[in-house]
């Protein structure tokens, strides 16, 4: 959720309305949605399998990573859900693992320097993943290349399979957003995705493998406060609704003043839980404050036709909820940038796109000033994450040191 | 030619796309029997009817989708149109009831009949003699309107009449018309996608990928039937009754292994009942599809290279192959009996991969009235969770929902006391209930419901004559009982029974039965039974009676009297037969 929350922050930094964030690690990839400069937050939830009534960012998360383990069933290529995690982890890490993963296509592709993995902390064995890719390249006829391409194929597609999941069910189009990618692997596959879904910019904040620890510190403080309050939207009085929500408030008011949150630093968002009689599922439609039960059911019917695609206006509307977002602001941390030249980097080296191996620069992200182009192909590394940029993109950076790539055409 | 990285992004597009309709029709459905219950299943098909992307859902939907868009093909000559979208719900060609609304469009790629998203979601009421189905039908008829395949767009236009007589046919008719607009919202999804995946690797492509994804799977099942010992293995079981009081109606199993073919043979089985137990042929096709996967990489999604070697014979008008005008309403009992008689019999060749029977149908109660607090009429219908069978590596689960009715969710107790003049009294874990084994079967549930007015309620319950039976030398489970006012002077008992009136403060308490156990109980590691008996599952009676492990006072195990209560409970088996795993 931290990711999230530095998507939001960053969307109101960058004066960006909607943002798809991508957060993508060793074992798992997950999706959430900036919306308005907000996340998208469900009133529902399964954990482990069990509902749960409260409100939670909506994440998506599917079982892809760096450690996606690539295997053969019945002569058909899969890649995950099993992950070679950390430990062993994927070959090219040498300790113990022999069966190939995202990040050992990713090595055999020259996406990743084996001599400065982690800001050169780690050195990776690239012949190990060689060798792990051996038994299923040989089985396929394909040789390394076209299998470590056809790896991250796989794994590309699933992700943007599970974006267009989370955005079907809000129905919205992706390509009308960016794409902000963080996480240790997030940025090597960004562009390749939004490429797919047609995206026409991706975002790479500062410090992709650190970005969902610095969005922890992009809160506010948050109370959500809740009323029961059972009525058919064509009975209940405007008033009386009024007077529910005025009641939140106040309490709203006391919790953050007990947190110490000054009156000018304090705000609050209205919004009430509506369905159809007879439903059960609710859709969260914001109260403005000259409210009034015709606009109320318009905005409704509105809000139910974009996320199921079908709405009955002539059905009566229930309220059953009505909802309060108590916000106190908090002075934020700003992203801390320390341009660095360690080791590694500004070589170049040979890069596998579309079949090609292409002569490709790799240049330190800390060595990047404001108002750079760098077209692609192109590699940046920093230590915690590497953004490939293929043939037909360019990264441009801006003066707070986060990176754009969008396309030339 | 088909290229092995095209090959599974196309396959898991198809996947994500089944799953996208499934959300699609979930969100946006009006009945909890849908949205709660899950009641509802989505497939992707291609122009042959074959599946390209199926979501979960009810299993016992495995198969029977196509059978329909094969059904109306057929009957309208292929002559498929943009912008149809077919319903139809008769349950001789849905292997289904009528409840089971079966909505489907055609999809088009400049201008060719690519293939189809189909769904089914359960309706609350199609207009039976009595609300939301009967529990006492002798023909169809009474059960509701049944429509064969029947457009309700046409040209992307709604066809107004047929979805009033639909609505107006109803009960709950406008409900009925949320559900079903919620799953044309469902098809759209679907469409939509496949429509995409076309759009990006062209018709060429597409066509060798989904040969080259059939025959992955095919190539797996047929290794995996070809492992397992060519033979013949049968097993029998019992239904309770037609649902009118018949004597127990025999359902026989056969199952066939020659090399990678496997057939499944019902002969010997009942009549078709005067009662609603029956069930069409293509509903024990996907029993015995269930049954399989449940054997065979449970794990992976079906697609259309699926069951290309199965083959499943049934007698004509049969309990398992129904035709006019047998009552089908609860086509899932005998479904529920098949399963567990197709994997019992199977369990000398896969002694591994079985499990032993579980508790075995769905336990439907429904309670009607009018609620008092807006004089609306209202229905709650639902299935009741029960023990499952254990199996060699590990206990059976406890109230779990029945093999028929898969990702089936209880509904919450909030939502049942919120809409409806009901209160929960008691919902928990029947004790006791589950056979006893080396790995024990799993227990069944007690709940007991309060009327907050006056309402009738209706049960269907079965597998009381033959309840979960357990493999290799494994205890029988309970099996179901209902009773009206436990412990006051007014107790009755029933199982199955239509419109029972209960008074304001009546209570109605459903006991379901527990699963089979697995091997003897004396062979159960001691320590494991002082567990159960501390956690509840078993009491301390149980313990001595049927595992012969005696507790002291302390709760720990008395070692010697355990010694002799084993002895003793071995020497009592041998007098009866019981098969051994080999």
């Amino acid at each position: 959720v931290g990711g999230t929350m530095g998507g939001a922050a960053l969307a109101r930094d960058l004066g960006r309305t909607n943002l798809i964030c991508v957060d993508m690690g060793g074992t798992s990839f997950d999706v959430s949605l900036i919306i308005s400069v907000r996340p998208t937050v469900s009133t529902e939830t399964e954990l482990e399998g069990l509902p749960l009534l409260v409100p939670l960012v909506d994440i998506h998360t599917i079982g892809a990573g760096g450690g996606s383990i690539a295997w053969l069933e019945a002569g058909g290529l899969r890649v995950g859900p099993r992950s070679a995690g950390a430990d062993p982890g994927p070959a090219c890490y040498a300790r113990g693992g022999t069966e190939p993963t995202v990040t050992d296509a990713n090595l055999v592709l020259g996406r990743l320097d084996p001599s400065h993995f982690l800001g050169g902390e780690m050195s990776l064995d690239g012949s190990a993943s060689r060798a792990a890719l051996r038994p299923i390249s040989e089985e396929l006829g394909l040789n390394a290349t076209t299998l470590a391409e056809g790896i991250v194929a796989i794994v590309n597609a699933s992700m943007a399979d599970a974006i267009r999941t989370i955005t079907v069910k809000r129905g919205i189009d992706p390509r009308e957003f960016g794409l902000v990618a963080f996480g240790g692997a997030g940025p090597m596959h960004a562009v390749a995705l939004a490429e797919e879904l047609g995206i026409r910019e991706v975002v790479v904040p500062w410090s992709p493998g650190t970005f969902s620890a610095w969005g922890m510190l992009q809160t506010d403080i948050r109370h959500d406060l809740a009323l029961s309050f059972f009525h058919s939207l064509g009975e209940v009085l405007s008033a009386s609704i009024l007077e529910a929500v005025g009641r939140l408030e106040s309490e709203g008011t006391a919790l953050l003043a007990a947190d110490g949150v000054p009156a000018d630093e304090m705000s609050f968002s209205r919004s009430a839980d509506l369905r159809y009689v007879g439903q059960e599922y609710v859709v969260n439609v914001p109260l403005t404050e000259d409210l009034d039960a015709t606009s109320l059911a318009e905005g409704f019917h509105a809000a139910h036709h974009a996320r199921h695609g079908h709405a009955t206006p002539d059905v009566p509307v229930e309220l059953v909820n009505l909802r309060l977002t108590a916000i106190g602001k908090v002075a934020r941390a700003p992203i801390a940038v320390e341009p660095r030249t360690i080791g590694g980097g500004g070589n170049r080296r040979e890069v596998v796109f579309g079949g090609t191996k292409i002569d490709t620069p790799a240049v330190l992200r800390g060595t990047l000033r404001a108002g750079e182009r760098h077209r692609g192909p192109v590699i940046v590394e920093d230590d915690s994450a590497t953004l490939v940029v293929p043939p037909g993109w360019e990264a441009q950076v801006d003066p707070g040191h986060t990176l754009f790539v969008v396309p030339l055409t | 030619m088909s290229d092995p990285i095209t090959t599974e992004i196309i396959r898991n597009a198809f996947l994500a796309c089944a799953q996208d309709m499934n959300a699609a029709l979930i969100r946006s459905s009006y009945t909890p029997i849908i949205y709660e219950g899950k009641d509802c299943s989505v497939a992707i098909l291609d122009e042959g009817a074959s599946v390209l992307g199926q979501s979960m859902g009810l299993p016992i939907f495995l198969g029977n989708l196509e059978a329909c868009v094969k059904h109306t093909g057929e009957q309208i000559g292929w002559n498929f149109k943009p912008g149809d979208v077919y319903y139809l719900n008769d349950a001789y060609v849905t292997g289904s009831h009528l409840h089971d609304a079966t909505i489907f469009a055609p999809i088009f790629w400049r201008d060719r009949l690519v293939g189809y998203s189909a769904t089914r979601a359960h309706w609350l009421d199609v207009g039976a003699q009595d609300p939301g189905g009967s529990m006492d039908a002798h023909e169809i008829y009474q059960e509701g309107i049944r429509c064969g395949p029947t457009r309700l767009h046409e040209g992307g236009e709604p066809c107004e009449p047929v979805i009033d007589l639909l609505a107006r046919n109803s009960r709950f008719g406008r409900s009925l018309v949320g559900d079903m607009n919620a799953q044309i919202a469902a098809c759209r999804t679907g469409q939509a996608a496949f429509e995409r995946i076309l759009e990006r690797f062209g018709f060429e492509t597409y066509d060798a990928a989904r040969r080259e994804i059939y025959r992955q799977s095919e190539e797996l099942e047929r290794a995996a039937i070809a492992a397992i010992p060519d033979g013949s293995y049968s097993a029998a079981g019992v239904l309770d009754s037609d649902g009118h009081g018949s004597d127990p109606l025999p359902v026989r199993v056969r199952v066939d292994v020659q090399g990678d073919n496997l057939t499944i043979d019902l002969a010997g089985t009942a009549a078709q009942g005067e009662g609603p137990v029956n069930v069409a042929y293509a509903g024990t096709l996907s029993a015995c599809r269930v049954a399989l996967k449940l054997l065979i990489h449970p794990d992976r999604p079906v697609d259309g290279g699926n069951f290309r070697t199965l083959e499943v014979r049934v007698p004509p008008a049969t309990v398992c192959s129904a035709v006019e005008p047998a009552p089908c309403q609860f086509y899932f009992t005998p479904l529920g009996l098949v399963i567990d008689l197709v994997i019992t019999a199977l369990s000398e060749a896969l002694p591994n991969a079985v499990a032993a029977a579980h508790y075995g149908d769905s336990m439907v109660m429904r309670i009607t009235g009018k609620d008092p607090r807006d004089g609306s009429r209202f229905l709650m219908t639902g299935p009741h969770p029960g023990g499952w069978g254990a199996w060699a590596a590990g206990d059976g689960a406890d109230a779990l929902i029945n093999v028929i009715n898969g990702a089936f969710k209880d509904y919450p107790i909030e939502v049942v006391e919120h809409r409806y003049p009901l209160m929960v009294r008691r919902y928990g874990l029947r004790q006791n209930s589950g056979g006893a084994g080396r790995t024990r079967g799993g227990n069944g549930v007690v709940r007991a419901i309060e009327a907050q007015a006056p309402v009738d309620v209706y049960a269907w319950f079965e597998r009381s004559v033959m309840p979960a039976w357990g493999l290799f030398g494994g205890g029988a489970a309970v099996g179901p009982d209902v009773v009206v006012n436990p412990g006051r002077s007014d107790e009755r008992h029933f199982l199955k029974a239509n419109a029972v009136p209960l008074a304001p403060g009546d209570v109605v308490e459903m006991r379901t039965g527990g699963g089979g156990g697995y091997g003897p109980a004396w062979e159960r590691d001691p320590e494991r039974v002082r567990d159960d008996v501390l956690d509840g599952y078993i009491d301390a009676e149980a313990a001595s009676q049927r595992y012969g492990v005696v507790l002291l006072a302390d709760q720990t195990v008395d070692a010697v009297a355990t010694e002799t209560a084993r002895a003793r409970l071995l020497e009592e088996s041998s007098d009866a037969p019981h098969r051994l795993p080999q």
